[in-house]
């Protein structure tokens, strides 16, 4: 089952765009996450108040995205990713297989951009943290994309990250 | 001194003479490691820098985490060492994203602030914003459109071509041009939100869909490289500071093989009979009165010119006379009597004497006397140009 058949029922996000591709082959080249999140912002922003400023905004959560599940990824199964949208908002649901320590690392992550101290997290990583973690890049997303993110997994050994991104808003 | 730190994607320059160190294009690396060279060329800049480092994010359009983290590392530990350095991020209010990353550092150290750069993009902007303004600019439009209908074929302009409107300002030509040429893309940029905003609601009224209407400087796109087969630019040359850069963008943009077209004023041609004396004087005074605000709108004729050093070959040249005879005279006269209010208002601001004025103000009403004399001729020259970019 794909990710937008799996939308829930009482969403009203309507499909946009969606890509499939064996994990491998994702994995096989770093190159794929800035083609892939270019091509994708470039398609479902035409239509947006402001359709280039919407596209490269979109291009950079979609990119962190992408980078997370190039990182944290497994080389068996496939990547799906759909993109939904609900008035001002668009969905990103991003799915890819990982290993049981990575979906216990992105569930506490996850986790933590819905605490209260989320901000002071950031800030602290962006000060002292040598290298960015996959946990600032979710905070990042958070924080800086107003993104509002959920994690599903229903279906291992694959993960679902969920992201609202209310982009419009911001961009216009 | 400039030195060039790396080719694309992306663009790591440390000026010494302005102290500014300008990150532009894309920086997505997988590790630390592929920037490295940057990030010490930036270690290197801080060394040097005296007093304020300038850090110029304003054509970044696209950074990752793994940069972002890298570079703000290196300023951070800097404010650690160095409390006799302040360091100022300027962003663009065109890539949102980078003005919400790069605040947090000044909430870490307070040597670090952050500006947006946004509302003085050129000397004259306020006044063509004037959104007072909008009919007269759109008689303006009407009127060129009945020359520029037929010229625009002679400069590449045809169906199912990708084209932009660079300084679409309020985004009438970027209609017009989709109903009678049908290209299969229109991007239409401005740096006026006020003239973006109406441009989005004419459109809508309209029911025109399909005109990409953008915010963006035209000097500094995030529009990617060779993407346009035909690029219009009108009537925005000659009131920008720095044409050659704007050229620059535009030349950027177009497609090897491509069209840029430019169309500029020479104001102290504009004409008419009877009263030709006052009506000359006027319009000397008003290239000369614009010239101090930085605008050349004598620069009509030298668009060969300026599209030969942007590189372009294959330059077309040809003017045209928008007179009173076109249509309505009363559109004529509208114009320039819109044109009277606006430059009498810089003329004020340029601090010019009341008399001054008053006979400058008179030259514009014998321009409108002119026009709508039942034998009388009033003219207004325009050039419209067009270079191809190499293939």
């Amino acid at each position: 089952m794909n990710a937008a058949q799996r939308q829930p029922a009482e969403a009203k996000f309507e499909p946009l765009l969606q890509f499939e591709m064996e994990m491998g082959t994702f994995l096989s080249d770093w190159h794929h996450c800035d083609q892939l999140s270019n091509f994708m912002a470039r398609m479902i922003s035409h239509n947006r108040t402001d359709p280039v400023r919407h596209s490269n905004f979109f291009s950079s959560a979609l990119n962190e995205l992408l980078e997370v599940s190039f990182r944290g990824g497994s080389p068996e199964g496939r990547i799906g990713c759909s993109v939904f949208r609900q008035g001002p908002k668009e969905r990103v649901e991003l799915s890819f297989p990982c290993s049981p320590t990575q979906r216990r690392f992105f569930r506490e992550a996850v986790a933590r951009t819905h605490k209260g101290d989320a901000y002071a997290r950031y800030l602290d990583a962006i000060s002292t943290d040598l290298a960015p973690s996959r946990e600032i890049v979710l905070l990042d997303l958070a924080i800086n994309f107003d993104a509002e993110i959920r994690l599903e997994e229903d279906d291992p050994p694959s993960i679902s990250i969920i992201v609202d991104l209310p982009l419009e808003g911001i961009v216009s | 001194m400039s030195t060039a730190v790396l080719a694309a994607p992306f663009q790591a320059v440390f000026d010494a003479n302005s102290q500014e160190f300008s990150l532009a294009g894309v920086i997505r690396p997988r590790s630390v490691d592929e920037i490295a060279y940057s990030i010490t060329e930036f270690r290197r800049a801080i060394d040097e820098a005296r007093g304020v480092l300038y850090i110029n994010v304003k054509r970044l359009a696209q950074m990752n985490n793994t940069a972002f983290h890298a570079f703000s590392r290196v300023v951070l530990d800097a404010c650690r060492t160095r409390s006799d350095i302040r360091f100022v991020v300027v962003t663009s209010s065109v890539v949102g994203w980078t003005e919400r990353m790069f605040r947090h550092l000044g909430k870490i150290e307070p040597q670090i602030t952050v500006e947006v750069y946004d509302s003085k993009f050129y000397p004259g902007q306020s006044f063509v914003e004037d959104t007072s303004f909008i009919p007269i600019l759109r008689a303006q439009t009407k009127m060129t459109w009945r020359h520029e209908r037929t010229i625009l074929p002679r400069h590449g302009m045809r169906p199912g071509i990708a084209m932009a409107d660079i300084c679409c300002g309020i985004g009438d030509f970027a209609v017009l041009a989709q109903k009678e040429f049908q290209p299969a893309r229109i991007v239409a940029l401005d740096h006026s939100k006020p003239s973006l905003a109406y441009a989005r609601k004419v459109a809508a009224e309209f029911g025109v869909t399909g005109i990409e209407y953008t915010y963006g400087d035209a000097s500094e796109m995030l529009l990617e490289d060779n993407q346009f087969d035909f690029v219009t630019c009108r009537h925005s040359l000659q009131i920008f500071n720095q044409p050659e850069l704007l050229l620059k963008e535009l030349y950027r943009i177009v497609k090897p093989g491509g069209r840029v077209y430019i169309t500029n004023e020479k104001n102290s041609h504009c004409l008419g009979e009877p009263r030709a004396q006052s009506i000359q004087w006027t319009y000397n005074e008003l290239a000369r009165l614009l010239s101090h605000f930085e605008m050349d709108v004598e620069l009509g004729p030298k668009s060969r010119r300026y599209l030969a050093d942007a590189g372009f070959d294959d330059i077309l040249v040809e003017s045209f006379m928008i007179t009173n005879l076109d249509g309505d005279p009363q559109d004529f006269a509208d114009v320039i009597a819109g044109w009277e209010k606006m430059f009498a208002a810089m003329a004020a601001r340029h601090g010019e004497a009341p008399e001054f004025i008053d006979r400058f103000r008179q030259g514009f009403r014998d321009h409108i006397f002119a026009a709508l004399h039942p034998k009388g001729y009033a003219g207004w020259p325009i050039w419209a140009a067009s270079g191809r970019k190499p293939l």
